[in-house]
């Protein structure tokens, strides 16, 4: 679906939010490398998803209302067989209402898990004085706790892409540690000047997150995103 | 900024012509005293009947308005109460001038309710009349070449090379004086206070298109329209060295993020990126913004971060690799062709000269003059050398140089021919010590020869690093 199009559907809605299947379609459209996930409205449903797109497979709660899904209970991975997929949609669908007895359930997500890679996140928020502006920064306790990141003004040519992605202090982690292999960083690169474009483009985004993106020796995908519209 | 605009301030920034409105004796006469040293022509507006004779006295031209000064007038100071100055302002855009400098205050910035009122007030009628307005709750423009001053203080005479533009008026006449005295010459420094009109990025690409100014500083709190500014700044950084020095910490407006981008996203982050992504030098004080001027005027320019050092003892050896190492810059070995020559003559009883050269021996303190300057010529043809720092370390004879000043004259000398005929940067640190006095005329004079002279191993590390920094930037290295 066109971005337009995604877009005004969430505003007919009366959403700014839009769910991480409106997200990833989006992004998708401009070109950036994401895990694209199908919304599954009832369990058989999911199950014909999963077995499309291959085992195993990962199902998250799709609910406006909804934003950290992992912490009520909300996502299922490493689900093997259609039979676990079936499963994994009652619960979660059960563990949504439960925690969240007034959120508008849409349905569940259903996409093929991307093998584990180097957590990264990407995103983009607007200042007050110089517009908008992108993060780089590892994910997990990188970004959580010791808040390792770097920030560029949109929109960015190819050194800021590159001093980004070198200055923050777990810059090594990505050159390869403990055996490890190197990430991709040229496409990691690669990846934050599509997004700059791409918010450039696109000034009714207010807000972006695509956390995680995992970064492999060749390639990278945002595997879970999150867009805020004005 | 239209090429209009440009013009117009080119004039104003160089004027044949200056008004005073409203100087008065309860001031000094201060404005009037400061264009004692302006080559053109000064004339005075001033009403009140009881200043009008000091003015005269001066042998200044007293009219009643701007409007009967028989002369165009490229460049005003606007002196008068707050509630005078609508009306002088309306004057200005009469008179047609290049433009005025509000020094009057009790605008927006008294967060009043009046304040504000009177600030839109005159804003309207600059805009409309299409006058440039600097300021107000400014000390306007200065220009050293032309003896245009905001402080009686100032040097007047010949031309400088440093532009400096600042929010607050103390910084803009601190930069100009205490950079007078590490040899920092101002070509146009411009206080320009609250900014209704010409903002920040107007004077940016002034400085950045004057042919005068060779390196731009400045002094920012905050800035109104950010994208504006970052243009500015990086088409400037493009064509001369920019150094910015921030003042307080910006605060958004607080608003409901959903995103982990938006909660890390603070203001001096932001700030951070957006000089980094500019390419200019970021300073955090006077000092530091002077330290880094310095660097980037004298030292010379490189892009390399190998550092040939040069100290008297064996604790200076130590101490200015860990300064320079600490601010990313290399101390490293040297070709086996320099160390063969240093074998030939260099003191290692109580020396050393792997890199740094602990020398203090082999030079007698700098005062061995050939000793030196063989050492200078080993570290110009080291192949792994880019730049070279040396500690003046006088101290050790401070006395004998407080005695008979001819010594000193003759470890300038010295360093000021090594650095006229070498071609990689040279810097020279002179720690006040315990000989304040000696250590400050010493780096004054090696400063006005232009030698890079700084007060500490800290402070020549961390300037000298950060004008590598914008010379990679620049060459795309970095």
């Amino acid at each position: 679906m066109p971005i337009a199009e995604v877009i005004d559907s969430a505003r007919n809605q009366g959403r700014t939010v839009l769910t991480e299947i409106e997200s990833k379609q989006i992004l998708a459209e401009a070109g950036i490398p994401v895990a694209v996930a199908q919304l599954a409205k009832t369990a058989d449903e999911a199950a014909k998803f999963a077995e499309n797109a291959g085992f195993p497979a990962v199902l998250k709660i799709v609910s406006p209302e909804i934003t950290h899904k992992s912490d009520i209970g909300g996502v299922k991975v490493g689900l093997d067989s259609a039979d676990e997929v079936k499963k994994a949609f009652d619960e979660i669908v059960a563990a949504a209402k439960k925690a969240e007895p007034k959120a508008r359930i849409e349905g569940v997500a259903v996409q093929k898990m991307a093998p584990a890679g180097t957590e990264v996140i990407v995103g983009m928020s607007k200042d007050p004085q110089f517009g908008p502006v992108l993060m780089f920064g590892l994910g997990g306790i990188f970004v959580e706790v010791l808040k390792d990141v770097a920030f560029r003004i949109v929109p960015l040519e190819a050194r800021d892409a590159r001093q980004m992605v070198r200055e923050i202090k777990g810059f090594p982690v990505l050159e390869g540690i403990r055996g490890q292999p190197a990430a991709d960083l040229a496409a990691l690169e690669g990846l934050i000047l599509k997004l700059s474009e791409f918010v450039e483009a696109h000034p009714e985004i207010e807000e972006l997150d695509l956390n995680p993106v995992f970064a492999y020796a060749d390639g990278v995908i945002a595997v879970d995103a999150r867009i805020v519209i004005s | 900024m239209t090429s209009d605009v440009q013009k117009r301030l080119d004039r104003a920034l160089n004027p044949r012509s200056v008004a005073v409105v409203g100087d008065k004796k309860a001031m000094g006469y201060m404005w009037l005293n400061c264009m004692n040293t302006f080559k053109g022509k000064v004339y005075s507006v001033q009403v009140d009947p009881n200043e009008i004779p000091g003015i005269e006295e001066m042998g200044i031209p007293n009219y009643k308005s701007l409007g009967e000064i028989p002369d165009g007038i490229d460049y005003v100071v606007c002196a008068v109460p707050r509630p005078v100055a609508p009306r002088i302002v309306a004057d200005c855009v009469a008179k047609k001038v290049g433009a005025v400098g509000l020094f009057t205050s009790g605008f927006a910035e008294t967060e009043t309710a009046d304040g504000v009122a009177a600030q839109e007030q005159i804003t309207t009628i600059a805009r409309e009349g299409g006058l440039l307005l600097i300021g107000p709750n400014c000390m306007g423009i200065y220009n050293r070449r032309l003896g245009v001053r905001h402080s009686t203080d100032q040097e007047a005479g010949d031309a400088g090379s440093v532009g400096f533009i600042s929010q607050s008026g103390t910084h803009c006449i601190n930069f100009s004086l205490v950079g007078a005295v590490h040899g920092i010459k101002c070509s146009k420094t411009v206080s320009f206070g609250n900014a209704v009109v010409l903002d920040a990025p107007d004077y940016i690409d002034y400085l950045a298109s004057d042919a005068e100014t060779q390196v731009i500083a400045m002094y920012i709190e905050g800035v109104k329209d950010g994208r504006r500014f970052l243009a500015s700044l990086r088409e400037a950084a493009k064509r001369k060295p920019v150094v910015v020095w921030k003042g307080g910490v910006t605060t958004a407006g607080w608003r409901a993020v959903y995103s982990h981008t938006a909660s890390l996203a603070t203001a001096p982050a932001i700030w951070d990126a957006a000089m980094r992504q500019a390419g200019v030098v970021q300073a955090e004080s006077l000092d530091e913004t002077i330290d880094a001027v310095k660097a980037l005027t004298f030292a010379g320019q490189t892009t390399g971060k190998r550092m040939g050092l040069i100290a008297m003892t064996g604790g200076q050896s130590v101490v200015i690799t860990d300064a320079f190492e600490r601010e990313g810059l290399e101390v490293p070995l040297l070709t086996a062709a320099s160390y063969e020559k240093l074998a030939g003559f260099f003191n290692i009883i109580g020396g050393s000269y792997r890199n740094p050269l602990d020398a203090g021996g082999t030079i007698g303190m700098g005062f061995v003059p050939g000793n030196l300057q063989k050492l200078f010529d080993i570290l110009e043809k080291d192949e792994n050398v880019d730049a070279v720092a040396m500690e003046v370390g006088a101290t050790f004879i401070a006395r004998r140089m407080r005695q008979n000043p001819a010594m000193m004259d003759q470890l300038v000398e010295v360093l000021v021919s090594h650095k006229g005929r070498s071609a990689k940067p040279f810097l020279a640190i002179a720690h006040q010590a315990h000989v304040e006095d000696v250590m400050i005329e010493l780096r004054k004079k090696l400063l006005d020869s232009g030698v890079a002279t700084f007060g500490s191993f800290a402070a020549a590390a961390q300037a000298f690093a950060r004008a590598v920094g914008y010379w990679r930037f620049r060459e795309r290295l970095d």
